[in-house]
């Protein structure tokens, strides 16, 4: 075989995104854990500790630079850089996203509609995303479809937490309260919707993983 | 071959192209001794983008050198107004496969053409083809820059005289300024084409081989002597000339072949066309698995 270092580089990379991956769903699944347990220092953990994938994020991205750059690689192996090199932009905003849960965490005073499950749709986008990356980790494309069609699942139950927030707040005469419940009112419709961008972003990594593996950029417009 | 050979009467029209019926119908079986002629060529401007017309077009060549198979059955068609790259290993036929476009293989003993090439729809290899004739429609540039011994004048005004015009100033002017050289040499036309650097000993024999007003150029490998600067000169150059010609380019720099050229064959061992599509649809996604591992470099 041709190409041993180039080989051996792409190879690396495949490793570096999957590691990224799951280092960043290792995150998240934290800041759930913290959110659903309201403990405090697991979310400052969490804070902490994005520098490290925003770092690790850095790095990828200049291996990628520096393989279009230095192997200028074509056909399959040019979708699989530019897929990467796309991926790990999603895993770094799925920290972030992370790391917002865990702000949020912080300084939340007290539970809210504790009937909206929050947590079970977290844990189904965390899902999503582990089983995107094992779609780009074994190339299938069928795997990447399945996990993406799953979103609208997720998009369902956050429009209808949403729905139910705001349909509340207008029902309900808060009286001296009101200033309070605004504050965590709209943590939580944050919280609702950051837990659906992870979602997105799963999908995101699914529409690379097809178009890296078949070519078809269908998901991705 | 002698200036009289190149030079053998043939009709001329003027260079205007006024004749507007000149080359237009070409398709009906020409009384004509010759099938190829030195007309200027008209009509070409009458459909401003869409799709392009074929204008060289091989169906089932076949070349052989001796007992040995250098082309294998390629079909292709050419379309005018485009860089078209052919790519492929050493001693995959590509070289092979461009001077059979304008008969440089006659001029080998042992070569042997079988199948048809045509050029707008006349067999080139018609025996009733004057290949000299042939040679003025279809120029060729090589991998090493081969000016004449003589001045930079000299060496357009042959290009122009082969096409029995009068090499004017004007016309020199014009052919130099089409390969981007006028500017660097304007003055100096006098001296010697050897004492140019090798990009633009380069760019003066495609002044010479655009002189004629060819509908093809050939490139055999143009950039491969040149560093990157003077590469880069020529293949911005390619761009223009696209305009005016077709451009059939054999490359060995793959991403040269994805940066200039429209359409990309590729060609591996035994002679054989395995792929000919848009160059972006080669590049990104190519069909056949052998164009993959050849281009990614796992080939071999």
């Amino acid at each position: 075989m041709a190409r041993v270092e180039y080989e051996d580089q792409l190879d690396d990379l495949r490793e570096n995104v999957v590691a990224m991956g799951g280092t960043v769903v290792s995150r998240y699944d934290a800041a759930l854990t913290a959110l659903e347990t309201r403990n405090e220092s697991l979310a400052e953990e969490v804070i902490e500790e994005d520098g490290e994938i925003n770092q690790r994020y850095l790095d990828l991205e200049s291996d990628c630079i520096d393989l279009f750059a230095l192997q200028q690689p074509v056909a399959s192996d040019l979708r699989f850089v530019a897929s990467s090199f796309k991926i790990i932009t999603d895993l770094e905003r799925i920290g972030d996203l992370a790391v917002n849960l865990a702000e949020y965490t912080i300084a939340a005073e007290r539970e809210r509609y504790p009937e909206i499950n929050l947590i079970h749709i977290g844990t189904e986008t965390g899902a999503m995303v582990s089983e995107a990356i094992d779609a780009y980790e074994a190339g299938s494309s069928e795997h990447a479809t399945a996990v993406a069609a799953r979103d609208d699942e997720i998009d369902d139950l956050c429009s209808a937490a949403s729905d139910a927030i705001v349909e509340d707040l207008i029902r309900t005469d808060y009286g001296d309260e009101a200033e309070d419940v605004m504050d965590d009112v709209s943590r939580l419709l944050l919280t609702v919707r950051d837990l659906e961008r992870v979602g997105d972003h799963a999908v995101n990594i699914c529409a690379r993983t097809v178009y890296m593996v078949d070519s078809d950029a269908r998901l991705i417009y | 071959m002698s200036q009289n050979e190149l030079n053998d009467g043939e009709a001329q029209t003027d260079s205007n192209g006024d004749d507007s019926t000149a080359t237009d119908g070409e398709s009906s079986t020409d009384s004509d001794s010759r099938l190829i002629t030195t007309d200027v060529r008209t009509g070409e401007s009458t459909g401003h983008g869409g799709s392009y017309e074929t204008v060289v077009e091989t169906r089932n060549l076949n070349v052989y050198y001796g007992d040995e198979r250098a082309i294998n059955d390629v079909s292709m068609e050419i379309p005018e107004n485009q860089v078209t790259a052919l790519i492929g290993p050493s001693g995959c036929g590509k070289s092979t496969f461009l001077r059979c476009v304008n008969r440089m293989n006659d001029l080998i003993d042992v070569a042997r053409v079988e199948g048809t090439i045509t050029l707008r729809g006349t067999n080139i290899y018609d025996e009733r083809v004057d290949p000299v004739a042939l040679r003025r429609k279809v120029g060729m540039v090589f991998q090493k820059p081969n000016p004449f011994p003589k001045s930079i004048r000299d060496n357009v005004a042959y290009g122009l005289e082969v096409q029995g015009r009068d090499a004017t100033d004007e016309r020199i002017e014009e052919s130099l300024r089409a390969a981007a050289l006028w500017d660097e040499v304007n003055g100096q036309l006098d001296e010697s084409g050897l004492a140019l650097s090798g990009g633009q000993q380069q760019r003066l024999c495609i002044a010479r081989a655009i002189a004629p007003d060819p509908e093809i150029v050939l490139m055999d490998e143009p950039t491969s002597a040149l560093d990157p600067v003077a590469a880069s000169k020529i293949e911005d150059l390619i761009d223009e000339l696209v305009e005016d010609y077709t451009v059939i380019i054999v490359t060995h720099n793959m991403q040269q072949a994805a940066r200039i050229s429209d359409k990309t064959a590729v060609f591996l061992t035994g002679g054989e066309l395995v792929e000919f599509d848009d160059t972006s649809k080669i590049f990104e996604n190519p069909d056949d698995d052998r164009v993959e591992d050849y281009i990614t470099g796992k080939f071999g």
